[in-house]
């Protein structure tokens, strides 16, 4: 939860307002603009215009609103100091005026916005625009005074002191100039201006100090008038709230030389009329200034009215004085004593109350804790252990330790550790003795057990016995003539079913499609045919070569016998370089029009003359021919004109 | 850590720094002349909102000159009448303030008499066809008609009216540009109030602007105003009163008028 609130932004006066807002339209849109434009453009320029002044307006209104805290939801203790410093009614007002403001804004910019849709001119548009401007302006200077108190409140909320109201507290409070803040001074660090005069005191002042490792907060606050409720002013209301809604020790002060310009009689009545803030609290009255004035060097009759205090047993009474600084600490840790204490057993409380206290009941009630009965178990010391001597650094005849030996051999590095002195063997002499690695030829590692022969002589019996009673023994062949004529079959079976397979799902790829077979197409070889020829005493040679010349070889082989030229010197890239025939594969292959459908020579010259007679009367005329550039004309005015009688404008 | 009037309590302990009254001091002496400065080296808005500042300044510091001024002039003719009787020849003296206070009841009389047919904007800009209608080209069909008019002024509906059928619709007013309220201002009362509208009584422009309640500067309109709780000589309480448009409420978003009283 919130304690301070430090951090709310300044909140600008209605004029600064205006211009910060009206400047930010000003500066963040575009503000070139001329009649000549197309009107969707010129509206649409305004619109924005409007449209961001009003978003301007209404980010910097919603952020002071939520910047500002909300009665409802802070602490009661906070609220209500709000509610006497700053008046709760007239925060809501001034808030809601903000919200009412930020309402009518965004209501403006919507009509303006609906009325600049129909505007005609960029004269209109621009007046509309002022308009609307115009409008959210006068708001804004309407919000003149609540603006000024925000930002007053938000100083003065700035400079309030955290006060935690959940955490350990002492609270400080009786008539004024009775050494409130001096105690707090003495006890805490905080900076408090003490003074002889009454009301030096006008907030709640905040100390902290540290008891028993854990940090407490004191709080001095003003003093206070015994009157009633209705007729203290802002500055007796402040501790008022303090003492009415936190959760704290309270330390009622009370002066008895009456230096303080108040009697004690006053002060004990105070002390009545505000006893109903104190309940489910603890209290302490404390008497200052004993310096001056003891409790017990009071006349009867005062030290009786100050009985009617302590009387009920709820309220203990503690001496103190600021000055001599007697009795202060004394006050402050019986006080912490008490307020920790009672915090403890209230939270206890709490937890069983709660529901979660309900489930730890619960399960403290399932858990059973058994203990044997009588003595229970006892520890097993054997009496060797008993009865060692301890072990003393000082006395001469104490036991040796291995770190004694190292220091006599020499010292670490240069003595050797004897691991085989604590060896437990049948006879101690053999401690030294080294064991060899073969022995008679054997392994001594392999009869490190002692009964290793014995085992493997059992082992070896046990096998003998597995093996005479025929347990290794392999079942016997028992396949015969019957069973090895149904293998076959299923063999048979099985690749039977596989061609038929085969030949279906070949079936299925074709999709019923005629298969023109690879050996129809094929044919006999020319190479098959010349040997036949060859066999059959025929010469061969010119059906070869004329069966050679009409069929295409590859293309790179054609081209190396056919070219009589120089080999050109182009490096590896002239391989890739794309021969006419291989252009003609990427392209249709282009034809040459001049001998296109002319059988010969004599005809291609015929056709020439021919042509050349045709268009002579052309020529002689410088008329235009077929083979002059010609651009149609794009929209044909007979397509394109005139009115449509029959049928649609793309038929005709 | 500090809390509460902390700053006022560090000066109580510690005082201010000991140039400080006469920093103060020079701070407003120099007042003059960073105004001068600003008033030379701002440029744009910055200037323009300078300007505006400084007018309303100077404005108010004059009008608070003159008062002063004012206290210790001395006025040529006595408030009261003066204890001793003058003589015969001098009293013509004082004729012209009577002379001329008389011409000027006869003036205002003519005035009012005159007022009678009179409103208070005699006279209006003309505004054309082309500028009152906008032909309406959107669509297949309305795109050939070329009679369809969009009316791009603000108008008063009647609260019982219903559009024609579309086909026989010749003016469109649009619905954003309708207006029910105008701020109506009683001229002697110097109170605005909004008032609904009653009617459109007459358009200067054309006769058939008043039919299709246009409401452009100059227009004559009945507004209700009940509400003001005027009453008649005979002791009835009015409902409806003329007034005349003094806006252009095309360019203002609102209808602002006066009551003809």
């Amino acid at each position: 939860m919130q304690l301070t609130w430090k951090t709310i932004a300044p909140v600008p006066t209605s004029q600064e307002f205006l211009d910060i807002v009206l400047s930010r339209t000003q500066r963040r849109l575009p503000t070139q603009i001329r009649a000549g434009f197309k009107i969707s453009r010129i509206r649409a320029f305004y619109l924005r215009k409007v449209k961001f002044t009003e978003q301007t307006f209404s980010e910097k209104l919603g952020a002071i609103l939520e910047s500002f805290p909300r009665l409802a939801d802070i602490h009661p203790f906070h609220s209500a100091l709000m509610n006497t410093l700053y008046d709760a009614d007239h925060f809501r007002i001034a808030l809601g005026q903000l919200s009412t403001a930020k309402h009518l804004i965004e209501q403006i910019a919507r009509d303006y916005v609906r009325l600049i849709k129909y505007a005609q001119s960029l004269f209109q548009c621009k007046q509309l625009k002022r308009a609307a401007l115009g409008r959210m302006a006068t708001i804004t200077k309407r919000l003149k005074g609540s603006l000024e108190y925000l930002e007053q409140v938000r100083q003065h909320l700035g400079r309030l002191p955290s006060i935690d109201p959940n955490t350990r507290t002492l609270l400080i409070c009786g008539y004024p100039n009775v050494g409130k803040s001096s105690f707090l001074k003495s006890v805490t660090r905080a900076d408090v201006d003490v003074q002889p005069y009454a009301f030096t005191t006008k907030s709640l002042y905040v100390g902290h100090f540290d008891y028993k490792y854990l940090r407490f907060q004191a709080i001095d606050t003003p003093g206070i008038l015994d009157h009633p409720l209705e007729e203290m002013n802002t500055i007796e209301m402040q501790s008022i709230t303090a003492i009415a809604h936190l959760r704290s020790v309270v330390l009622y002060f009370v002066d008895l030389s009456e230096q303080c310009g108040y009697t004690i009689e006053a002060q004990v009545q105070l002390f009545h009329s505000i006893k109903p803030l104190f309940a489910n609290k603890i209290v302490f009255l404390v008497v200052n200034k004993i310096d001056a004035m003891r409790p017990e060097d009071l006349d009867p009759a005062r030290q009786e009215l100050l009985g009617t205090i302590t009387k009920s047993g709820e309220v203990e009474m503690l001496k103190l004085s600021c000055h001599t600084e007697e009795g202060v600490m004394d006050v402050r840790n019986q006080a912490c004593e008490r307020l920790l204490a009672s915090r403890v057993e209230q939270k206890l409380k709490n937890v069983m109350s709660s529901a979660a206290g309900k489930e730890v009941t619960d399960i403290l009630n399932r858990i059973h804790v058994s203990r044997p009965i009588g003595e229970g178990l006892q520890p097993f010391i054997p009496d060797a252990v008993l009865n060692r001597k301890r072990y003393d650094k000082e006395d001469p005849q104490r036991r040796k330790l291995e770190r004694d030996i190292e220091a006599e051999e020499g010292g670490a590095g240069v003595y050797n550790v004897n691991l085989k002195k604590n060896y437990l063997l049948e006879n101690p002499d053999w401690k030294m003795d080294k064991i060899p690695e073969i022995y008679d030829g054997k392994n001594v590692y392999d009869f490190i057990d002692p009964d290793i022969e014995q085992k493997l002589a059992e082992l070896e019996a046990e096998e003998e016995q597995l093996q005479e009673s025929g347990f290794y023994d392999e079942p016997e062949d028992i396949e015969d003539e019957e069973e090895a004529e149904i293998r076959t079959k299923a063999d048979y079976i099985r690749e039977q079913q596989a061609l038929i397979r085969n030949a279906a799902r070949s079936r299925k790829s074709t999709k019923n499609r005629a298969v023109i077979p690879r050996s129809a197409g094929q044919g006999k070889k020319l190479s098959d045919m010349e040997t036949h020829l060859d066999k059959l005493g025929l010469d061969s040679s010119n059906i070869v070569a004329r069966a050679r010349s009409i069929s295409r070889g590859r293309a790179a082989a054609r081209a190396a016998k056919d070219t009589d030229a120089m080999d050109l010197d182009e490096g590896s890239g002239a391989k890739n370089k794309m021969t006419p025939i291989e252009r003609a594969k990427s392209r249709a292959r282009s034809i040459n029009r001049r001998e296109d459908g002319i059988a010969d020579e004599s005809n291609r010259t015929k056709a020439e003359k021919l042509a050349k007679l045709q268009q002579k009367r052309m020529n002689r005329m410088a008329r235009q021919g077929e083979s002059d550039r010609h651009v149609s004309a794009s929209l044909p005015k007979h397509l394109f004109s005139g009115k449509r009688g029959m049928g649609k404008t793309h038929r005709r | 850590m500090p809390q509460n009037e902390y700053i006022e309590r560090w000066t109580k302990q510690h005082g201010r720094r000991l140039d400080h009254e006469e920093r103060k001091r020079k701070r407003i002496a120099r007042e003059g002349h960073k105004a001068s400065k600003n008033a030379q080296k701002l440029h744009g808005l910055r200037a323009k909102l300078y300007a505006k500042k400084r007018h309303a300044e100077k404005i108010q510091m004059k009008k608070t000159i003159r008062q002063h001024e004012q206290r210790n002039v001395k006025t040529d003719g006595p408030s009261e009448p003066s204890s001793n009787p003058l003589p015969a020849y001098l009293l013509d003296r004082t004729q012209p303030n009577t002379a001329k206070a008389l011409s000027s009841q006869i003036k205002q009389k003519r005035a009012e008499k005159a007022a009678k047919f009179s409103v208070p904007l005699p006279k209006v800009r003309g505004i054309a066809e082309e500028e009152m209608f906008k032909v309406v080209k959107t669509g297949k069909k309305t795109a050939k008609k070329g009679w369809k008019r969009v009316v791009t002024k603000p108008t008063f509906v009647g609260a019982d009216f219903t559009r024609r059928p579309v086909k026989y619709e010749r003016f469109i007013r649009p619905m954003g540009l309708r207006y029910k309220k105008a701020n109506v201002t009683h001229p002697e009362l110097g109170v605005t109030v909004q008032l609904p509208i009653l009617a459109v009584k007459k358009n200067p422009q054309s006769p058939m602007y008043t039919q299709l309640g246009v409401l452009t500067k100059g227009t004559i309109i009945e507004v209700n105003v009940s509400e003001l709780g005027m009453v008649t000589a005979g002791g009835k309480v009015v409902w409806g009163r003329w007034a005349q448009i003094t806006n252009n409420c095309e360019n203002d978003g609102c209808v602002n008028a006066v009551l003809l009283v």
